[in-house]
C-alpha cells in the first residue's frame, strides 16, 4: 500500500519490534509491582511471626501451612476463573462440600476406591457449576442471584441426602495422602495447587479458550460480535469453577481424612480474598494467576499466624475483613494516583 | 470570548501527543482544527477543557491566564465541548442527559416537564425527531452524537468545542448543524471545529489550524488563502490520492448472500438482494432507515420473521452472531467501536487477534504470541496505526486508531462475507484513502463486501451497486457509474421521494444535492 510506507514521520509512534519494549515493558512493571508489593507484605508477616514466634518456621508448622495454602490457592482458583469472565460464584462452597460428601459416600458407603470416588466427585463439582453456568447464560440473571441461590439449594440437596452424617472411616491411604509429605514439610496438595496454578496460567495466556473468557469478561457484546460464543465460554467458567470447588474439597478430605458436612461454609471470605488481592479485577477481564497464590499465601499466613499467636479463631474473620476492605482500598488509590498521572494532574 | 494556548506540551508513556502548540481563537469564528490520526486535536481539546493538564505551556482566557482542573472549571469559565468519545448516561433520557449537571427543580425536585422543554429547544436545532424521553441506550449512534451536539449547545457557552461532531452524522443533520453555528458565530461566539471531512472544513471554517505529530504545521490561516490542497500537504506531507478501484464488471459471478422478501422483528419489510462474489454492495440510507439493523439481522443478532436468506445457494438461518462468523463465515464490522467492536481494556494484539485465535490455535488449544504478532503486525503497519506498541491498550489509542483496530481485526478475521458499517468515521484521509484500497484489495481475493455508508463520496468510490433504504425498507437500487454528481443526485431523489416516484426517471427535487 502506498498510502502507507510513504512517510513514517515519527518513529516512535510507528509500530516497530523495537519500540515494543517500553509499552509492554511498563505493562509488566505495574502488574510485577502489585505482585511484589504482596509477596512483602507476606514477608514481613513471615519475619514478624518467625521473631516472636521460632516455632512458626518449624517443619510441623511449615506443613501445616502448606496443606492449608494449597486449599485456599484452590479456593482462591475457583472464584478467580469467574471473576475472569465478570461474573462470580458465591456457591463454592456448597459445590465443594457437595464433592466431599459424594466422595465421602462412595468410598465408605459403595466400597469404592479412593481414586475412582475421587474422580466421580470432581465430576460432580463439575456439573454443578455447569448447572450454575446454564442457569446464568440462558436465564440473562446476574450470576450473582443465581449462584446466590444455588448456593442454598446444593447445601440443602446435600444435607437431606447425606443427613448431615460425617463418614469417618475412609480409606486409609486418603487419610495417608495428606500425611505425605516431601523435603520435610512440603504437601503434596500443594504440588498439586501449583499444578493447577502452572495449568490456569497457560490457559489464560496461551490458549484460545482462556484469551475468551477475558474477551468475554472485558467486554462481553464485542467478544461475541468477534465470534466469541460468550454463552458456552461463560458456562465453561463456571464449570471449571465447580470442579475446582470440588478439588479443594477433596484436597480438605485428605488433610482431615474425614468427610465432614461442615467443610465449605468457611470459603467464601478467602475464595475472593486471593484473587482480588493478587490483582484480578472483579470486573472482569484480567487475572492474575501468580497473585491469586501470593494472595492466598497471605490469608493462609495471617490464619497461621494468629493460630500460633493463640489469638482466639474469632479474631480471624475480623482479621480477614480488614484486609480485605485494605486491599480493596489500596487498589483504589492506586488506580486513582495513576488515573491522575496519566491525565497530566499531579 | 478569545481563547489563546500558548506553546502547550503533553506527553503520555512513550508518546509525545502535543510539542509546543500555541493556538488561538477569536470571538465571532469558526475556527477548523486538522490533522492526522493522532496528530493531537482531542489532546489539546481536553487541555483547553480542563480533563488534561500540560505538561508545560499556558491558557489565556480574554489574556488572562486560566488553570483548569477540571471539566466543571471549563464550563464555569464559558468553554463547552462536545469530546470524541461518548459522554452520555445510557439508562437516562435523552432529556436527562442534556441537561445533567444542572437539571432544573421545583421544590427541591426535579421539573420534569421543564427538563423536557428545554431539552427540546436545543434539540430541535439539530434533529427534532429524536424524543426527549428516549432511553439514550435506545439511540442510535448518530442520534447519540446529535444529543451531544445538542448538551453542548445548551450550555450556550462562549467557546464551543467541537471534536469530530459530523463524524457520524449524515449531510441533513450535518447541515442543520453547520445552520446553528452560523447563528452562534454571528452572535461573536468562538467555535472549534475538528473533522476529518475537508468539504465541511472549507464550507464552515473562517480559519483553519492543522497539527501534524503534536506540532502546528499551519498556525490559524484564513480558508480562503488555504486551497484542499495545502491543507492536505500540511496534514499529511504529500498530496491527496483518492482510491482508483476501476471499472470492474461482476454481472455472472455466483450469488454468495441473499435475501427474499425478508422482514425482521425491528420491522423490516420485504427486503430483497443479491450480494455477488467479491462485489462491493452499498447500502446507502438516512440515519435511522434501518441500515445497521439490517446487518444485525443477518448476522442472526435480530430475529427475522419472514423470508429467506441464503448463502452460498443455500437456505440458512443463522441463530447467533458466532455462528455466522464461524459456519457461515460471515463477519460485521460495528459502527460503534467502543461498545461493539473493541475490548478497550486489552491491548491492541488481542483486539486484533481476537477473530483468529481459534484458526491459529494449534491442536491444543494453544495460541502463540509470535503467531499473533505474524498476523497483527502487518496489519498495523498496513493501516499506519499509530500506537507505542502493539501491546498498548486500545483504550490509550486516537479515536481513530481504535477505528483503524476494530477493521483490522476483521482483515486478519479471513471471513468470506463482510459487513461493514461506516468503516471510516473519523479516520484522516490519508488512512482514509488506504482503507478503500484494502476493502478493494479483499474483494479482489474473492471476499464479498456489503458497505454501509453514510458517506456519499465513499460510497460512490467504492460500491459496485448501490442500495438505498427508507424506512426499513429498500427503496432503490443502482448500477454505480462511479461519478460522483449524477449518483449522488439519483440516490438522493429515491431517499426523498421513494420508490414509486424515483423508480424509473431522472432525478429531480430540490434538496437532491447534499450530501
Ligand atoms: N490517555 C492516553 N494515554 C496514552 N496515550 C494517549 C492518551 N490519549 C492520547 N494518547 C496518544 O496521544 C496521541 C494524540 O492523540 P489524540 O487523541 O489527541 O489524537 P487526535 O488528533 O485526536 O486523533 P484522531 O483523529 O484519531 O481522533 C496519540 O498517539 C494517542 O495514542
Ligand atoms: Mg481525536
Amino acid at each position: 500500500m502506498t498510502a502507507t510506507e510513504t512517510l513514517n514521520p515519527d518513529p516512535v509512534m510507528t509500530v516497530a519490534d523495537a519500540n515494543e519494549a517500553p509499552a509492554r515493558r511498563g505493562a509488566f512493571l505495574a502488574e510485577s509491582g502489585n505482585l511484589i508489593g504482596l509477596a512483602a507484605i507476606v514477608l514481613i508477616f513471615w519475619v514478624v511471626l518467625t521473631s516472636l514466634r521460632p516455632g512458626f518456621i518449624s517443619n510441623f508448622n511449615l506443613f501445616t501451612l502448606s496443606r492449608s495454602l494449597a486449599i485456599d490457592i484452590v479456593i482462591g482458583f475457583s472464584t478467580m476463573v469467574v471473576l475472569a469472565t465478570g461474573g462470580m460464584n458465591l456457591a463454592i462452597g456448597s459445590i465443594g462440600v457437595c464433592a466431599v460428601m459424594a466422595a465421602g459416600f462412595l468410598m465408605q458407603g459403595l466400597g469404592l476406591p479412593p481414586l475412582v470416588a475421587f474422580a466421580a466427585a470432581l465430576a460432580l463439582g463439575a456439573a454443578l457449576g455447569w448447572l450454575n453456568g446454564f442457569a446464568i447464560v440462558r436465564s440473562g440473571v446476574n450470576s450473582f442471584i443465581i449462584t446466590l441461590a444455588s448456593a442454598s439449594l446444593y447445601l440443602g440437596a446435600m444435607l437431606i441426602l447425606s443427613k448431615a452424617v460425617t463418614f469417618n472411616e475412609l480409606p486409609a491411604a486418603v487419610a495417608d495422602f495428606g500425611k505425605l509429605r516431601f523435603g520435610g514439610f512440603v504437601s503434596p496438595l500443594l504440588i498439586i495447587a501449583l499444578a493447577i496454578g502452572a495449568a490456569l496460567i497457560v490457559l489464560f495466556r496461551f490458549t484460545a479458550l482462556g484469551r475468551e473468557i477475558l474477551a468475554a469478561g472485558a467486554n462481553p457484546r464485542a467478544a461475541e460480535l468477534s465470534g466469541v460464543p460468550v454463552g458456552r465460554v461463560v458456562i465453561i467458567a463456571h464449570t471449571l469453577s465447580g470442579a475446582l470447588a470440588g478439588a479443594a474439597g477433596l484436597m480438605l478430605v485428605a488433610r482431615l481424612g474425614a468427610a465432614m458436612p461442615s467443610i465449605g461454609q468457611d470459603w467464601l471470605l478467602p475464595s475472593f480474598l486471593a484473587p482480588v488481592l493478587g490483582g484480578t479485577l472483579l470486573s472482569g477481564g484480567a487475572v492474575s494467576v501468580i497473585g491469586t497464590m501470593l494472595g492466598a499465601l497471605l490469608v493462609t499466613t495471617i490464619r497461621s499466624g494468629l493460630l500460633v499467636m493463640q489469638v482466639g479463631n474469632f479474631w480471624l474473620q475480623l482479621f480477614l475483613g480488614v484486609i480485605l476492605l485494605a486491599a480493596v482500598m489500596l487498589d483504589r488509590y492506586r488506580g486513582k494516583v495513576a488515573e491522575r498521572r496519566s491525565l497530566g494532574r499531579r | 470570548m478569545r481563547l489563546t494556548v500558548e506553546d502547550i506540551g503533553k506527553s503520555f508513556p512513550g508518546v509525545t501527543a502535543l510539542d509546543g502548540v500555541s493556538f488561538e481563537i477569536r470571538p465571532g469564528e469558526i475556527h477548523a482544527l486538522m490533522g492526522e490520526n493522532g496528530a493531537g486535536k482531542s489532546t489539546l481539546i481536553k487541555i483547553i477543557t480542563g480533563l488534561y493538564r500540560p505538561d508545560r505551556g499556558r491558557l489565556l482566557v480574554d489574556g488572562v491566564p486560566a488553570d483548569f482542573h477540571s471539566p466543571r472549571d471549563a464550563i464555569a469559565a464559558g468553554i463547552s465541548a462536545v469530546h470524541q468519545e461518548r459522554n452520555l448516561i445510557p439508562r437516562f433520557t435523552v432529556g436527562e442527559n442534556i441537561l445533567l449537571e444542572r437539571l432544573p427543580r421545583r421544590h427541591g425536585l426535579v421539573d420534569y416537564g421543564r427538563v423536557h422543554r428545554e431539552a427540546r429547544r436545543f434539540l430541535d436545532m439539530i434533529d427534532p425527531s429524536i424524543d426527549t424521553r428516549t432511553e439514550v441506550r435506545r439511540l442510535s449512534v448518530a442520534q447519540m452524537q446529535i444529543v451531544e451536539i445538542a448538551k453542548a449547545l445548551s450550555l450556550e457557552a462562549g467557546v464551543l468545542l467541537l471534536d469530530e461532531p459530523t463524524a457520524s452524522i449524515t449531510g441533513h443533520e450535518a447541515d442543520a448543524l453547520f445552520a446553528v453555528l452560523r447563528r452562534l458565530k454571528a452572535e461573536g461566539k468562538a467555535i472549534v471545529f475538528v473533522s476529518h471531512k475537508l468539504e465541511e472544513v472549507t464550507a464552515i471554517s473562517d480559519r483553519v489550524t492543522v497539527l501534524r505529530d503534536g506540532k502546528v504545521a499551519a498556525a490559524g490561516e484564513p480558508i480562503a488563502s488555504m486551497s484542499r490542497g495545502r491543507i492536505v500537504s500540511a496534514m499529511i506531507g504529500r498530496e491527496e490520492r483518492v482510491a482508483e478501484i476501476g471499472e470492474r464488471d461482476l454481472r455472472d459471478r455466483t450469488a454468495v448472500l441473499e435475501a427474499r422478501g425478508v422482514a425482521t422483528a425491528l420491522g423490516h419489510r420485504d427486503i430483497g438482494f443479491t450480494l455477488r462474489k467479491g462485489e462491493i454492495l452499498g447500502l446507502y440510507g438516512l440515519v435511522g432507515a434501518g441500515r445497521t439493523e439490517l446487518a444485525r439481522a443477518l448476522i442472526g443478532d435480530v430475529r427475522i420473521t419472514a423470508g429467506e436468506v441464503r448463502v452460498n445457494g443455500r437456505p440458512v438461518a443463522i441463530a447467533s452472531v458466532p455462528e455466522a462468523i464461524r459456519r457461515h463465515r460471515i463477519g460485521y464490522i460495528s459502527e460503534d467501536r467502543k461498545a461493539e467492536g473493541l475490548i478497550l481494556a486489552h491491548p491492541v494484539r488481542s483486539n486484533v487477534a481476537i477473530t483468529v485465535w481459534r484458526r491459529i490455535a494449534s491442536a491444543l488449544g494453544l495460541v502463540g504470541r509470535g503467531a499473533e504478532r505474524r498476523i497483527v503486525e502487518p496489519l498495523v503497519r498496513k493501516l499506519d496505526l499509530k500506537t507505542p506498541s502493539i501491546e498498548q491498550g486500545v483504550g490509550k489509542l486516537s479515536g481513530g486508531n481504535q477505528q483503524k483496530v476494530s477493521i483490522a481485526k476483521w482483515l486478519a478475521a479471513g471471513v468470506e462475507i463482510l459487513i461493514i458499517d461506516e468503516p471510516t468515521v473519523g479516520i484522516d484521509i490519508k488512512t482514509k484513502t488506504a482503507i478503500h484500497e484494502l476493502i478493494a484489495e479483499i474483494t479482489r481475493d474473492g471476499v464479498s463486501v456489503l458497505l454501509i455508508s453514510s458517506d456519499m463520496p465513499e460510497m460512490i468510490t467504492l460500491a459496485d451497486r448501490i442500495l438505498v433504504m427508507r424506512d426499513f425498507a429498500l427503496v432503490g437500487e443502482i448500477e454505480n457509474s462511479r461519478r460522483y454528481e449524477p449518483m449522488s443526485r439519483r440516490i438522493m431523489s429515491f431517499i426523498h421521494q421513494g420508490a414509486e416516484g424515483a423508480a424509473e426517471n431522472e432525478p429531480n427535487g430540490p434538496e437532491a444535492a447534499h450530501g
